[in-house]
Parts: structure tokens; sequence; C-alpha cells
């Protein structure tokens, strides 16, 4: 498997196989055997339970992949997850509900709701704001003046929070200065770099800071214009924003609780029960806020399906697909090349240690919590658009997530996209024969299955 | 003798020296909190009437004798168990079938087996089975720890959700079944609330003296040493495993009479009482309540009865977000009980 | 070969044959052969790392055995399962003490009393032997007054004492300590030694590792030397302790 191909180990040789391998050799081998002969029975539904697999698979890879990070850093389970993920599908379905309900239907709109996501956004973006730029800018700036800049900046973000989540139907126009300004900032950024390599010896800095500010104020605002006037991006635009405030609701809850909690927390079993406990409140405000019945949430990208030798796939389940994979990139990136991935990494092997060296270790957990809930809250919502959405989604959801992680080997990123998909395809197999209805028990089988015999899981953390 | 002496008098203190009692205990705040939920207790009732009374009092007897069954898993040997209403259904499908009218059943669509039986001769049935489903669940349940044991009970749970809804041959899926019967001795049968409630009463306390006799054994020390350290007491030459499969069985079969005694109560029983979430509910009273005592199971369970209750004084919440709005109360329990009490409100081990 | 028990072994208290045991690529402890004699007191030293902490936990079943034998009082195991020890007359105490935190000190000691097998223990209550002999071991370990405190809220010493009192209470001829002295004030030095002293005195089989040289002169009749997993030597305290490669091995000169 990979760490052969790293080339750090040798190549086993026979004497090297242990009882567990050799059972999971015969499972391969009955695997294949299993797969060839419903082949033989019907190549076309084997290929179309394989793209079902695959499709749901890459909502557990998400959400696994989420576990596995927080899990190889903290060592506890954050079942709120479960909470983050109902709350990236509900995010989408609040956004858009007047799309995926028919006018008049239910009332969607809650100001309490409003209230409570702008603080949640308000803190998160206060705590970034002190946490980074506070101390580099303190030297240069009077910190009075800097608080002051920072609070108005805090509370306009919590502002705009509010007027974003109670005017939904504007959504494209109300964000489009945000993309704009973003994609001014990025271009500014690229612009700046590309050009400094060739000009590194010109004197005169003018005429290139003006050059790279108008190309990059033009690209901005052109974008933003483009998304103000496209009321189709909102959809888009939502995915991002309920994932994104799942994310916070991640931060939040680990800085505002988890973190107090972990100092004087005996056992993982006080976060386990802890996020728990959130998971329940959570779930009940929803329930509360949204009702209990499923809802829909707008088609994404059509309702025809692609014909794939003779099997058929959503463009939406090709686009999760995507989705998956490109999280993956971006995590084993961030987590392999950056020197967050090297704090991480230190954290995880000794917390105290990581302190000791300098390494603020509130921030990076703080942040690995949030792209777990991000991801979390995109495989809500990636799984809401496929099925339904229901405020119980989310227990379910984690349950199947952190199965996945424990499948591929708790702690390896690699481990849970592998153990994500797997699970989507042994649910999916496993059904062929049995009826639907199986589906859950069909995937804590296979848990029970891999901890008895392989409790690392597929790709044991070095 | 002198121990039992010593229990004795501290039961009695507060009847025969109340203001020392209280002088004494002030600052301990379990006294409070059994006076708050107590006298909570008293007041709803006195305000209610008796009809009410009844129908919480079952309530609260049914939950009482899960959560001190449960209590023997989580908090005497440390088995965060999620998957107890497995047993619980269990014990009430068992129950269902075994009792169920067989003419009212030929009625009905699809057939399921019946029995007749009358509600003292499956009760037993009722227990053995769940016991014998736990003797299953536990050899698997029994190699892991922690969080994983947590992962896997979940499982089970789901797992045997499923098998209630699906196994239609047996269980008639979401169906449910219909005219389970009532207790019954000879020409007395306790077909009205009131009886049911004594004869809940009269389960709820022989299951406490089951309990009681288990965790005052050897047993019950070692289980307690087990939740410590399992490795350790194994060098002392206890076989923990053997231990924690017999607390399980134990605590399975327990649980599997209160899953009958719900059945009977009911009278009618689909799937959707086994849901998992009533698993977690079930998990977070025992902590609410208190790790490893069992008095601490029945606070915790007139607690989460009486906040359904207590929501309907609170002015601005409307009535059919009461079940919901308890869950949220009960979840911010948890969390502030993990951040500041981890014992539970009168517990003896601190998770 | 299934079974655990094989043959009648030699009169010594403990013998290893051949015992490995690896993690990965480290040998933490290989093919060592050591006889340790039935009573007396016999102590185990070497560097950190040598192998004697896994020493112990192999020969107490905490550690599945990779290779060779262990052959407590005569009978040989090839696998050593830790509920097993007591049966065959051994119990251990840890580096890092393992008491039952939140029971208390009186639990902690009775807990090594009663009936092993649980469905006897389940009908079992307090029998007044085992708390006389709970009495009597609190007495002798100086813990009377906080017997109704929990475990986790002794001091380091306290833990130290009540572990040494919990293998005291179990009924066995050989006991290993691991590291009993470490991190002792002297008055409590003093105290252990002469818990061990008593120990010797009944003709129990004492092992202990320590790295305290002055007290592994005055009390061990026996010296076991190990380095990287192997046995560097062993015989009388004295001339061990004052030869070459042992030194050589302590000071790595």
């Amino acid at each position: 498997m990979l760490k052969y191909f790293s080339g750090e180990r040798r190549l086993p040789s026979l004497s090297d196989i242990t009882g567990s391998q050799r059972l999971a050799m015969l499972l391969t081998l009955m695997v294949v055997a299993y797969i060839s002969w419903k082949i033989g029975q019907s190549a076309q539904q084997t290929l179309q339970f394989a793209f079902n697999g695959v499709s749901v698979g890459a909502v557990y890879a998400l959400l696994a992949m989420g576990f596995t990070m927080v899990y190889g850093t903290v060592w506890f389970f954050d079942l709120a997850f479960g909470a983050a993920a109902a709350m990236g599908a509900y995010g989408v379905f609040y956004l858009r509900s007047s799309e995926a309900l028919q006018v008049g239907q239910f009332e969607v709109q809650n100001v309490y709701l409003n209230v409570v996501m702008a603080a949640v956004v308000t803190g998160v973006i206060g705590w970034v704001l002190y946490t980074w730029l506070y101390p580099p800018l303190r030297k240069r700036i009077s910190p009075s003046v800097l608080l002051v800049i920072g609070a108005l900046l805090t509370i306009g973000a919590g502002i705009y929070m509010f007027v974003l989540l109670s005017f939904p139907d504007d959504l494209n126009e109300i964000l489009s200065p945000l993309i704009g300004g973003m994609v001014a900032g990025a271009a500014a950024m690229v612009l700046s770099r590309v050009y400094s390599r060739g000009l590194l010896g010109t004197r005169n800095l003018t005429p290139l800071v003006v050059v790279i500010g108008t190309g990059a104020l033009v690209l901005g605002a052109f974008c933003g214009l483009l998304v103000a006037r496209t009321p189709g991006s909102s959809l888009y635009l939502s995915w991002g924003v309920s994932s994104l405030l799942a994310g916070s609701v991640g931060l939040a809850l680990y800085r505002g609780l988890y973190m107090y909690m972990r100092r004087k927390a005996r056992s993982p079993l006080i976060m386990l029960v802890a996020s728990l406990g959130v998971l329940l409140a959570i779930t009940a405000f929803f329930t509360i806020i949204f009702q209990s019945a499923p809802r829909p949430l707008p088609d994404a990208f059509g309702s025809n399906s692609w014909e794939i030798g003779g099997a058929r796939i959503k463009p939406f389940n090709v686009f999760s697909i995507g989705v998956a994979f490109t999280a993956f990139a971006a995590l084993v990136l961030l987590l392999k090349r950056t020197s967050f991935g090297k704090a991480v990494r230190a954290i995880s092997d000794d917390e105290e240690v990581a302190k000791v060296v300098g390494i603020n270790t509130t921030a990076i957990i703080a942040i690995v919590f949030f792209i777990g809930a991000t991801l979390a809250g995109l495989a809500g919502l990636l799984s809401g658009h496929d099925t339904a959405i229901q405020p119980r989604m989310g227990l379910l959801l984690l349950l199947k997530g952190w199965i996945a992680s424990v499948v591929g080997g708790i702690g390896n990123i690699y481990g849970a996209i592998v153990g994500g998909f797997m699970l989507g395809l042994v649910e999916n197999y496993g059904i062929w024969d049995l009826a639907g209805e199986w589906k859950d028990a069909i995937a804590f089988m296979l848990l029970i299955l891999f901890l008895a015999f392989w409790p690392k899981g597929l790709l044991p953390r070095r | 003798m002198l121990r039992n002496l010593q229990v004795y008098s501290t039961l009695t203190q507060p009847f025969r020296d109340p203001w020392g009692f209280l002088k004494e205990r002030s600052r301990n705040p379990e006294l409070w909190i059994n006076l708050v939920v107590i006298g909570g207790a008293v007041l709803f009732l006195l305000s209610k009437g008796t009809g009410f009374a009844i129908t919480v009092g079952t309530v609260f007897a049914i939950w009482a004798i899960l959560a001190v069954s449960l209590n023997l898993v989580v908090g005497f040997t440390g088995l965060m168990s999620v998957a107890h209403i497995g047993f619980f259904g269990v014990g009430a499908y068992s129950m269902a079938i075994l009792t169920s009218d067989p003419l009212y059943e030929q009625l009905r669509s699809e057939t399921i087996p019946t029995f007749a039986l009358p509600f003292f001769a499956a009760l037993p049935v009722s227990m053995v089975m769940a016991g014998l489903v736990a003797v299953a669940m536990g050899s698997i349940l029994n190699r892991f720890r922690d969080d994983i044991f947590v992962l896997v009970s979940f499982g089970f749970a789901i797992i045997s959700f499923n098998v209630f809804l699906n196994w239609r041959e047996l269980t008639r899926g979401a169906f449910g079944i219909h005219a389970i019967a009532r207790p019954a001795i000879g020409g007395w049968e306790a077909d009205g609330k009131l009886e049911f409630l004594l004869v809940a009463l009269v389960f709820l306390g022989i299951v406490m003296l089951i309990t009681w006799f288990i965790v005052s054994s050897s047993f019950g020390r070692v289980l307690t040493a087990i939740r410590e350290d399992e490795q350790a007491i194994q060098v002392y030459g206890y076989r923990a495993a053997h231990y924690k499969m017999a607390v399980w069985v134990l605590s399975a079969m327990l649980a599997g009479l209160a899953g009958g005694l719900f059945a009977s109560w009911t009278s009618f029983i689909d799937p959707n009482s086994f849901i998992l979430l009533e698993s977690i509910l079930m998990v977070a009273i025992v902590i609410l309540g208190g790790l490893a005592t069992i008095w601490g199971s029945l606070l915790g369970a007139l607690v989460f009865v009486l906040l359904e209750e207590g929501m309907r004084f609170v002015p601005f919440i409307p009535t059919e977000h009461i079940g919901q709005g308890r869950q949220i109360v009960l979840g911010i329990l948890l969390v502030l009980l993990m951040l500041f009490r981890p014992q539970g409100l009168v517990g003896r081990y601190k998770l | 070969m299934t079974g655990s028990e094989t043959e009648m072994y030699g009169p010594f208290a403990l013998e290893t044959t051949e015992l490995s045991k690896h993690f990965d690529a480290v040998k933490a402890v290989d093919r060592l052969t050591i006889s340790i004699p039935k009573a007396g007191m016999t102590s185990i030293v070497g560097p950190n790392g040598s192998g004697k902490s896994t020493l112990v936990n192999l020969l107490s079943g905490m550690l599945p055995i990779d290779g060779g034998m262990v052959i407590i009082d005569s009978v040989g195991l090839k696998v050593v399962k830790a509920y097993d020890t007591p049966s065959h007359g051994l119990t251990r105490t840890f580096q890092e003490v393992r008491l039952f935190e939140q029971i208390s000190v009186w639990d902690n000691l009775m807990v090594v009393l009663t009936t092993r097998k649980w469905f006897s223990a389940l009908m079992e209550r307090d029998k007044p032997s085992y708390k006389e002999k709970t009495v009597e071991i609190l007495k002798s370990v100086g813990l009377w007054e906080k017997r109704l405190d929990l475990a986790l809220n002794l001091s380091y010493g306290q833990r130290k004492l009540l572990e040494i009192g919990r293998a005291l209470a179990m009924d066995v001829q050989i006991l290993l300590f691991d590291e009993p002295f470490a991190g002792l004030f002297p008055q409590m030095l003093e105290q252990v030694k002469s818990i061990l002293k008593d120990m010797k005195a009944q003709g129990r089989t004492i092992i202990f590792i320590s790295h305290n040289m002055d007290i592994v002169r005055e009390l061990s009749d026996r010296i076991f030397v190990l380095d990287s997993g192997e046995l560097l030597a062993e015989g009388d305290v004295e001339e061990v302790l004052s030869s070459a490669a042992v030194i050589e091995a302590y000071l790595g000169v």
C-alpha cells in the first residue's frame, strides 16, 4: 500500500506476512471474487452501484477528513461535527428557501437565528483580527487606535452577516462587494509576485504599483458586477456561506468551550459527552426552527443524469466527488507543505512541547476545528442536495464519517479518503442483495469487522 | 457490622437532627440539588393533581429502571454504552410478540407469530432475550475501550433499530404491534393507570434492590476497579473480560425488563420508540443524575421527566416544541456538567 | 501448542529461557536467560532503556512474549496471562503507580483480597477476614488515617505505599517491584525498605528494580545487570558492581 510506494520500507517477503495480513488478502480475494461475480451477473448494475457508492463516498470522505484531522491533532472526536453538517445543509436551505420551496409554503426567516449567527461571525472575526493582526501591528500603531478599528471591523462584519441572512433573496448582490474585494486582493497578490520577480532591479516602484493596483481593481470590480448581475450565482455563493458558517461555529465551539474543557479533562469521554450535548442542543434547535419534516434543496445542476456505460450518474454527484478530491488535495498540501502543517504535526506529537517551542497552539487548533467543521458543513450540504435534509441528518452523517475515518486509519488523511469511498462502496454493494434499509447496519458491520481485525485501519498513522 | 451501623446513622441523621444535618451539609451542593429536584417534583404533583401524577410517575418509573440499569455499565464499570436502547427494544418486542392478542393480530394484513402468554410469563422471557442479545453484542464490544467503544455501541443501537424496522415477519416493521397484555395475577389485572403505576414502582424497587445487591458485593468493587484501571486489576488475578460481560448481561436484562414494562404500558409499540436519539437521552439521564450511584439515576430520570412538564411554564415556547426544548436544555446541561461537575448531579465517579 | 503449562522445572522461584520481546526493530529484551532462586532479595539494575521494565511486564503478563519462555515457580509458560500470575504465586507493582483512583484507599486494598470468580464475587459480601487483613496492612504501611480518602487525593509517597501495600495483601510468594524507591523522601524510603525487609524475613522472593546503588548494595542478595535487553552480569552484589563491564555500561566509557 501507500507506505510501500514511498520507498521508505522494503517490500514484504512471504515470511513477514502476519495472520491479519493473510486475512486481509483472503478478504480482498473474496471482494474481488464477489465483484467479478456481480459483473458477470450484470456489468451495468455493477457500474451503477459503483457510481452510487462513490457519490456517497465523497460525502463520507469529506467528513472523515475533518474528523481525522481533528482527532489527529487533539485526540478526541468532535461529535458536534454532526451539527456542523446539518448546519451546512440548512444554511443552503435557509438562504435559498425561495427556490427550494413554493412561496408561502413555510416561512423560514427567523430573526433570532440571524442574530445568533451574526454573533458567532462577530466573535470569530474579532478573534481572528485579535490573534493575527493585533500582535504585529501593535508595535507600529497605538493599541487603542487598533482596538477601535478592530472593534469597528468586527461589528461591521456582524452587521454584514445579519443583513446577508435577513435578505437571502439578494444574496448575490450583497456578497458582490466582498467577492470583488477578495478577487482584487488575490489578483494584487498574484500580480505583485509575478512582476516583482522580473522588475526586482527597478528603482522606481510607483508605475508598478499603479499598474498592479488598477489591474486588480478592474478585475475585482468586474467580478463583483458579474456576481451581482447573475442571480443564478446565489446558490453557489450560498454553499460557500453556509459551509464557512458551519466552520465558524466549529471554531467558536473550540475557542469558547472545548479549549477550557481540555485543560482539566481527564479522559476523552468528557469531551465526547460535551460534544454530544452540543449536538443534541443544536439538533433540537434546528428542529424547532425548521420543523422535523424532510425538506428539499434546490436543484444544482439540473436533474437529467449522464449515462456512462449504461449506468447513470447525476452531474451533481460528479461535482461532489470533485469537491472531495479538491478538498483532499488542498488538505494534503496544507498539512505536508506549509508551516501550518508542521505546527499541526508538532501539536499532535506533543502539545506541551509545541507550546514551549513557540507555536500558538490555541490558534492552530482553532483553525483545525474550523477546517474540520467547514468540511463537515460541505459534506452536509452535498448530501442534502443529493437526497433531502432533516434536522436529524447530522447524527447519521457524523457516524458515517466517524466509521470512515476509523476504517481508513484514524489520524491519517489518506486513510480518510480511502475509508470514505470504501464505506460508500461497501454500503451500496451490500444492499444489492439486501433491502436498502439495511444500509446503516452494513456500515456498522464493516466497522466492527475492521476493528476486530485491523483496529488501526487500512492505512495506519505512522 | 460497624459499616452497616454507620450507613444507618447517616441515613437517619436528617430525621433525628434536621438542623444539624442542614448545617453540616449546607456547603455540599448535593443536598441542595436533592432538595430542589424533589421539591420541584412535589410542587408539580400538587399543582397538577393525581391523574397527571400517575402518568408522570409511570414514565418516571420506566426511565428510572433504564437509567439504573445503564448506570451499572456506564457509572460503575465505566463503559459508555449507547447501545442500551437495543436491549430495551428487545425486551419490549419480546413482550409484544409473546402477549399480543392473536384474535386481534389475525385481522391485520401481515401475520406475525402470536403466543398470547400472560404478562408475568412473558417478562422473564423478555429479560432472557435481552440477555442473550447482550451476550452476542458484548463479545464484540468487550474488545474496545473509550471512544471506540462509544462508536461501536452507537453501531449496535443503529443495527438494532434496523432489525426492529426491517424484520417484518417478527416485528411487523413500521406498523408496530398492538394489543399487548397488561400485568395480571389471577383475577386481578392492572388495567387502570394507578394499578400499572404500582406495578411499575414495585419493579423499580426490585431493580434497585438487585442493583444494590450487585454494587455492594465484591463483584461491584471489582467493577469500579475495572473502571479505573482494567490492566492493573488483571494483574491482581481478576479476569476483567468475564466481569465486564457479566455486568453487561445483567444490565441488559434489567433494561429488557424495562422494555417489557414499557410495551405493556403503552400496549402498542413501533420502532420509533427505539431510535438512537432515545439511547443518547438515556445516557444523558445517567450522566445528569450522577455516575455510580443508584439514587443519582433516579434523580436524573426525575429531572428528565419533570423537564418536559417544566417547559410548559416557560412563556414563549409553543406546546409542540416542548420535546425539543427539553432536548436543548439537556444538551446544555450536559455541557455544563462536563465543565463544572463531571460526576453528574450527585455522582460518585468523575468522567 | 495451545496449553500454556508444559512441564515441571527446577527449584528456582523465577526463570526465563531465551526470553525475547521486540518493538518493531528495537529489541527490548533479547534472548534473556536468568534464574532467580527462592527467597531473598534480588535486584535488577541497568541503564535507562535496558529492558528492565519490559522484563517485568513480560513476567507479569502485561506484554505478550515474542519468544522464549517464563518459568514461574517451576511452571513453564510460553504465554503469560496477567490474570493467571497470582495463581502462579506472582504479583507486581508499577513504575508509574497505578491505583484505582476514584475509589477509597480501603477499597483499593479490599479489592485484591476478594474472590476472583465473578459469580462467587457477586454473592460475596465483605468477610471479616478481609477486613482484618486490610486493617493490618493499612496500619503496617501507615495509611490507616487515610482509609476513607479517595486514592487520587494521596500524596506521591502515600500512593507508592498503597501500591506496595496492595502487593503485600496478595498472598503470593514472588513479588516484583518496579522502582519502589524512586522519588521518595528519606523517611518514606526507610519505611519502604523496612517493609521489603519484613517480607524477606517471611521467606518471600522479592525482586526489585532500582537506580539507587546504595539501596541495591544494602538490600539485595543477588543482582542482575541488564544492558540493551541482554544480561550483562549476575551474581553477588559487590562483585558485580565493581566489575569493569558494568561500570562501562553505566558510565558509557
